[in-house]
């Protein structure tokens, strides 16, 4: 029978913490890492949300209410440089959310959903009184306002 | 010879079972640090894609004398989704915390990008002039002045 040395207990003692140390901070990597590109990936989109809004520009081209048959159309320009999307564009008929469109056309064309550059956006209501004020909503968030 | 290898071998087990605790409790104890590191950057991360946006019209009526109502359209111009639900939307009208709200998507059945709420906050006596309407959600903030 040999003597057993002592010098085992420190090694292999060592390597145990070793392995524990090695688990924990993989684990701590993993888990920093990920948070790390969620909290990027999400400021990166909100950089691009930004860049997008300041790109848009909308400016009403005009308003015009037609007391013969009840309806209120209204022309928008996109002046930005954005393609925005119909469907987000939202019409506020005297602080009233309107989506009950009789017409939404953009450049002739009632399917699309794309408003692009330069593109004049055709909104059609029915409204049984003069409206005295309209405004506009993109996407994005930028807004126009009219008072008839 | 052979009492000292006896109890080099206990020295032995007993440095294994100290080096595997030590081990234990440290991975455990990072463990935990990343797990709260992965929910904390959760948390951080719908912070920062969260933004809203008053789209109501200050220069119509947005307070409604005869019922006590004020009505906001909030638009989600972030790049989440946000529960639409008074829980996750604190309203301050004139510094006062505003409880009895109602949220309603008005154009989808959830408050997606892009869609709009209407909060109607009730019980809300305004006397004539100036006022503010404060909202946060996720941390984001955003102040509506209007005149009833």
């Amino acid at each position: 029978m040999g003597v057993f040395p002592l010098g085992f207990s420190v090694s292999g003692s060592a390597a145990i913490v070793f392995v524990g140390i090695f688990l924990a901070f993989s684990t701590a990597y993993t888990a920093s890492a990920n948070g790390f590109e969620r909290v990027s990936d999400a400021t990166s989109a909100v950089d691009e949300e930004s860049l997008e809004r300041q790109n848009t520009a909308l400016s009403i081209a005009n308003t015009t209410y037609d007391a013969g048959n009840d309806t209120l159309s209204v022309n928008v320009t996109n002046e930005g440089t954005t393609a925005l999307s119909v469907n987000a564009t939202d019409l506020l008929v005297d602080n009233t959310y309107r989506d009950d469109y009789t017409v939404r056309r953009v450049a002739g064309d009632n399917s699309t959903d794309l408003w692009l550059p330069g593109e004049r956006l055709h909104l059609e209501v029915s409204a049984s009184s003069q409206p005295t004020r309209v405004k506009i909503v993109s996407g994005p968030g930028v807004a126009v306002t009219e008072v008839l | 010879m052979a009492s000292v290898s006896a109890s080099h071998l206990i020295l032995f087990i007993a440095s294994l079972v100290i080096a595997a605790g030590v081990a234990g409790t440290f991975t455990q104890g990072i463990s935990r640090l990343s797990q709260g590191i992965d929910d904390q950057s959760l948390e951080v991360s719908e912070e920062v894609r969260t933004d809203i946006e008053v789209i109501s019209d200050a220069g119509s009526p947005v307070y409604n004398n005869s019922s006590k109502t004020v009505t906001l359209l909030v638009k989600n111009t972030g790049t989440s989704t946000i529960p639409a639900d008074s829980r996750f939307i604190e309203i301050l009208l004139d510094g006062e915390y505003r409880a009895n709200v109602t949220v309603t998507v008005v154009d989808g059945d959830r408050w997606r990008p892009n869609n709009v709420v209407r909060l109607e906050i009730t019980g809300a006596d305004l006397s004539a002039g100036d006022h503010r309407a404060k909202l946060v959600v996720n941390g984001d903030q955003e102040v509506f002045r209007f005149r009833t």
